[in-house]
């Protein structure tokens, strides 16, 4: 399979802004080191709690954030990012190196390049009733990254809009209606249509169905599975809600304070989790089964804060499997087998079994 | 796509913001209170468009006209009303009623011009503060709070006073000022080289003009102009400030974001988003204002600095009355001087307070409902 | 072994008048909750388990009325229908019987009051009397430990007085006494000392009529209540111990915006039990949490139930919670409630339509996600009938016309379904 996306080391930091001359003080390290694939034509499940980072990690995809370190390389021959990495390593100065990262490395576009990217990647938000312009109508709404992409005008976009709010399972009619006259549902589906209307190759999901009742919960999921048949789409799907997760993704990474703990595909991950947090979360998921209660809560304490991650493996001081390397030294993440990657002393150890 | 498809694709288009206004005009007209201030508003609009008929001009129109042969016969003191002057005479035997007509017309002139010039300021100046922040954010929040510091009505006296009768304009002066600022701009706006390139050489080019070959004209400030530049200039401040707390809380709300996904460019987002978005609560005041304004503009005639001598305008005619207010009996005597005039600048806030009171029971439970 | 109903919603009809036309938010709602259990409320959103809730607290807002139905509590001994009682009554049950906790807990705590000063104004509320006593023989004791005996007579008067102190305190009589003037002048006599802050208290305490009261209060407030203040705060660290908050002489002094989502909650959970209600509230507490900190609240929660052993109304929309914590389930759609069973029951067997198609729309992997056809009604022109006929797949002719009645099916398992004999 050819590789969609892929995320070297990718750094976002907020800036804590404090004293009288507003300096520096401390970051919020929102994504701190995130490297990951994905290939064409999956869904990649982003799973982890609030305050992890997962959000931030999609909207610095997109470069609706800058970037503060990393590469992000969309649609790139995989040869090629096999160069840059190999650059990187033994010659991180080399001009070969910096012309590459400036062709290829979306980390860098600016201007002319970031408006070509919009058309190919675009995302789904979460709460559809702040998403869109509550003073525009439907088909501006949806016509718009028509018009601001420069892509039709006129007759020709209202075309394109038609086609793809049929596709959505919308009716001609809401065109000319203010998106609060839909339900939460409808309007989820225009937001999708908006994202859809240029054709892009990747989208990012985050949370499309947190907002939404449960009942039409199934429907936009069924809606996502068949779009991606129709048109050949790249999901990142990024939610808290892991049961959804499981069945609609085909790779799933776990994330916690800003860094990536382990991925592989769904079937992996759900059934032989090898990270004592992904261990923890799934299991701390309620089950729909009264005849199978959990007496203890699975992990205790609280997410620590990202503005001072602990040291070492930032797991540790809530881990049951810690050990004195890992208050030290992160782990790195590793293959385990089987395409199975980890990021844990336990479970490889750092001379590598 | 013909002429008639277009059309009847832009009425469709209306149709449901029509509705809206229709769904908005139902709750105004349930409000007494807003039924009110439109029908005030809607009275001086008419007194306004009818003045001519109503109070036929001789020669120039904004000079109220002298009665001569009562002059003659008593001199100054004003008279009660009698059928030749409806509403009587102020000092110098000025026909209250022609004052009061046309000062109708001199109301609306100052209200709106001074409320849609500061308008139009205060809001670039808050936007661009508020959408780009850092740097540009802070110097015009300093500029506009020097600007806020000094008290409004007297800044306005002492610009009043302070302004020549006549401003010695030039071509390349204006165009040197014009250049200035549209560079300002486009540098906030960071576009591409060729339009900076364009402005840098404008600016180079009446630079050299200001230097080699001013083409001089004189600009009369006429009557009221002072007045007006005055009143904007301490005026604008308060839209600016309005305009940057609404801007900075729709600036970050999802939408924004989604529309620069979209490949908006920063003056699309502007245009399209924000402004719709945040202008709702600054038109409420401005409405408010109007009337405010006529306030101060009479204010202003009262103590002198303002229309200039037999102009009319409600504050230049209360402004004469004071001469005649001697003791209790010349005031009963000459109550009409004051009452009048005053029962129309009252009359006017009224009206324009309720409009401005009404819309935003209108429009504050609508912005909720969404 | 027949537990007995706390809570009894008979016939619950709300309705609100709005612009747009009067919304049938709750059209007969039928629950009741056994003392010591919690019931899970289900339902989608606009089913109106949240009117419920604040229907049993009397605090459905304009313009929303409550029009019809009873709702008899069983606090104490007595049964009382609570929409026959007045504001004040109402008022004093609230936060001391019934107590409500919300789903966003950060909305829910005043942003400018540390945790400590929102805990102790409940308190102050409800249990004055009590910390007020606490605080006057504290301080008893207190003065009583400065005086130093010098002589050995003095020091057995001293004894003496500690003893008949301590008798008091733990006297019935003297503590209903203690507002009394005659209970001052025995203490006296037995040589117990006063001071200032004792009198004031003293006289808080005596404070009968509302006049009496307010004169209390402010004299009071010239003095610093430091006794008061004192106890209010063992009282409030001991409470959010009780809900396993670490650290939690420390977070008494913190402010709102200085608390995690969990943490937070557990404050508005400590802040809830207070005074041991008889009747806890919790209106989807958990739906805004990770998915770890829920299984350690769900958890606090049914630890809690344990042992103070109030009774919960659970209201969630997320089955796995309801099936991990809950007792017995109750099922709302449209206003009504439609089934109601014990927990493993209504997984098990689920017999209203409604709920059958709820439990398959649970995401399994490897299937595809079933979603119910239809869209949830709008409750202004409700249909007539069964209100979920028109998306329900076993519809009958009589279910257009007819509403079924809520009826014991099975055991303990009652469901408002034609196919179950609705008709009356």
């Amino acid at each position: 399979m050819t590789s969609m996306l892929q995320l070297r080391d990718l750094k976002k930091h907020y800036p804590i802004l404090g004293g009288v001359f507003k300096r520096r003080v401390a970051s919020v390290r929102a994504v701190d080191g995130v490297s990951l694939d994905v290939e064409k034509g999956e869904c990649f499940g982003l799973v982890g709690e609030s305050g992890c980072g997962k959000t931030t990690l999609g909207k610095t995809v997109l470069r609706l954030l800058r970037p503060d370190a990393g590469s992000i390389f969309f649609d790139v021959p995989r040869d090629l990012v096999r160069e840059i990495d190999e650059l990187r390593q033994k010659n991180p100065r080399s001009r070969r190196l910096r012309r590459l990262r400036e062709q290829y490395d979306v980390a860098t576009y600016r201007g002319r390049d970031l408006q070509l990217l919009r058309r190919k990647m675009q995302i789904v938000y979460q709460d559809p009733t702040t998403s869109l312009d509550p003073r525009m109508l439907v088909k501006d709404v949806i016509g718009e990254p028509l018009v601001a992409q420069g892509i039709a005008k006129g007759e020709e976009a209202k075309k394109l809009v038609m086609e793809i709010l049929e596709r959505v399972g919308m009716s001609d009619r809401a065109l000319f209606r203010f998106p609060h006259e839909f339900s939460g549902g409808q309007r989820q589906r225009i937001a999708i249509a908006r994202a859809l209307v240029s054709r892009p190759d990747f989208v990012i999901l985050d949370e499309p169905t947190s907002a939404v009742d449960v009942s039409v919960r199934a429907q936009l999921l069924n809606l996502f599975t068949d779009l991606q048949k129709e048109f050949g789409l790249t999901y990142m799907f990024i939610s808290h809600d892991l049961s959804i997760v499981e069945c609609i993704s085909h790779r799933v990474a776990i994330m916690y304070l800003g860094k990536i703990v382990e991925y592989s595909s769904t079937d992996e991950i759900f059934h032989n989790p090898l990270h004592p947090y992904s261990q923890a979360l799934i299991a701390s998921v309620p089950i729909p089964d009264p005849t199978r209660r959990k007496e203890r809560a699975p992990l205790s304490g609280e997410v620590p804060s990202p503005v001072n991650p602990p040291l070492g493996c930032r797991f540790h001081p809530r881990c049951p499997l810690a050990m004195d390397i890992c208050k030290k030294k992160e782990p790195e993440l590793l293959d385990a087998g089987k395409e199975h990657y980890v990021a844990c002393f336990a479970v490889i150890q750092p001379s590598g079994s | 796509m013909n002429l008639k498809e277009r059309w009847q694709e832009f009425k469709t288009g209306l149709r449901p913001r029509i509705a809206e206004w229709r769904f908005m005009l139902k709750r105004l007209r349930k409000s007494y209170l807003a039924m009110t201030g439109i029908a005030i508003i809607l009275f001086f609009v008419g007194v306004a468009i009818l003045a001519p008929v109503l109070a036929p001009p001789h020669g120039d129109p904004m000079m109220i006209p002298k009665d001569y042969d009562i002059e003659t016969l008593r001199t100054q003191e004003p008279t009660p009303p009698t059928i030749r002057h409806i509403f009587g005479t102020i000092d110098s035997q000025y026909d209250l009623y022609y004052a009061c007509i046309w000062g109708t017309i001199t109301a609306f002139r100052i209200g709106l011009l001074v409320v849609v010039v500061s308008l139009v300021i205060g809001l670039l100046v808050g936007i661009l503060a508020a959408f780009y922040g850092g740097l540009l954010d802070e110097a015009l929040m300093r500029f506009t709070d020097i600007i806020i510091a000094f008290p409004g009505l007297i800044l306005a006296m002492a610009l009043v006073l302070a302004f020549p009768t006549t401003v010695p304009l030039s071509v390349s002066n204006v165009l040197l000022a014009v250049s200035i600022i549209s560079m300002l701009i486009l540098l906030a706006f960071k576009p591409d080289r060729r339009l900076l390139l364009v402005n840098m050489l404008v600016l180079i080019f009446s630079v050299v003009s200001v230097l080699y070959s001013p083409i001089v004209f004189d600009l009369a400030l006429q009557r009221l102009d002072k007045v007006l530049i005055a009143i904007t200039i301490v005026g604008w401040p308060g839209y600016a400030r309005l305009i940057r707390g609404e801007v900075l809380r729709v600036k970050n709300e999802d939408y924004i974001e989604a529309s620069r996904a979209s490949g908006s460019t920063d003056s699309r987002i502007i245009m399209k988003h924000i402004l719709p978005n945040s202008i709702y609560p600054v038109l409420i005041v401005a409405t408010l204002d109007i009337g405010s304004i006529v306030l101060t503009a009479a204010a202003l005639s009262f103590i002198g600095i303002g229309a200039p001598d037999g102009y009319a305008d409600w504050g230049q005619v209360i402004s004469k009355a004071q001469l005649w207010m001697n003791g209790p009996g010349e005031i009963i005597k000459n109550f009409h001087t004051f009452f009048i005039p005053g029962l129309f600048i009252a009359l006017f806030v009224v009206g324009w307070n309720l409009l401005g009171d009404a819309l935003r029971d209108v429009l504050d439970p609508q912005l909720r409902r969404r | 072994m027949a537990q007995r109903n706390i809570v009894e919603v008979q016939d619950l009809e709300v309705k609100f008048y709005t612009y747009s036309g009067v919304v049938e938010a709750l059209d007969g709602v039928n629950i009741f909750i056994k003392e010591g259990e919690i019931l899970g409320l289900v339902g989608e959103t606009g089913c109106g388990k949240s009117v419920t809730s604040l229907s049993i607290m009397k605090l459905v807002p304009p313009p929303g009325r409550i029009e019809g139905g009873r709702i008899i509590l069983s606090g104490g001994p007595k049964r009382q229908d609570i929409l026959t009682m007045g504001d004040d009554s109402i008022r004093l049950m609230r936060g001391k019987d019934i107590s409500m906790i919300f789903q966003e807990p950060r909305a829910y705590l005043n942003p400018v009051y540390t945790v400590e000063n929102q805990i102790s104004e409940v308190m102050y509320v409800h249990r004055k009397n009590e910390l007020l006593e606490k605080s006057i023989t504290s301080l008893q004791k207190k003065l009583m430990e400065k005086r130093k005996p010098r002589s050995e007579e003095q020091r057995a008067k001293f004894e003496k007085q500690k003893a008949e102190l301590e008798k008091r305190k733990g006297a019935e009589e003297h503590k209903a006494k203690l507002g009394e003037p005659e209970a001052d002048l025995e203490e006296k006599a037995a040589g117990i000392p006063s001071n200032y802050e004792i009198r004031i208290y003293k006289r808080m305490l005596r404070a009968r009529s509302r006049t009496s009261r307010l004169i209390a209060g402010f004299f009071s407030r010239f003095i610093r209540k430091r006794q008061l203040t004192a106890e209010a705060r063992k009282e409030v660290v001991r409470i959010l111990k009780s809900v396993e908050i670490p650290d939690p002489e420390r977070v008494a002094g913190m402010y709102p915006h200085e608390l995690s989502g969990g943490m937070a909650q557990r404050v508005v959970i400590a802040m809830a039990l207070t005074c041991n209600p008889t009747l806890l509230i919790a209106d989807e507490p958990t739906t805004n949490l990770d998915v770890t900190v829920q299984a350690q609240i769900l958890n606090l929660i049914r630890m809690l139930k344990k042992n103070i052993g109030s009774s919960i109304l659970y209201i969630t929309h997320d089955l796995g919670v309801v099936a991990q914590s809950c007792d017995r389930v109750a099922v709302m759609y449209a206003g009504n409630v439609i089934e109601t069973a014990d927990v493993f029951e209504t997984f098990s067997s689920p017999l209203h339509p409604y709920t059958r198609a709820l439990l398959e729309s649970i995401p399994r992997p490897g299937e595809p996600f079933k979603s119910i056809p239809g869209m949830v009604p709008s409750l202004i022109n409700p249909l007539k009938g069964c209100r979920f006929h028109d998306r329900c797949s076993y519809a009958m002719e009589v279910c257009q016309n007819v509403k079924p009645a809520f009826m014991e099916v099975k055991k303990g398992h009652y469901v408002s379904c034609h196919l179950y004999g609705g008709s009356k």
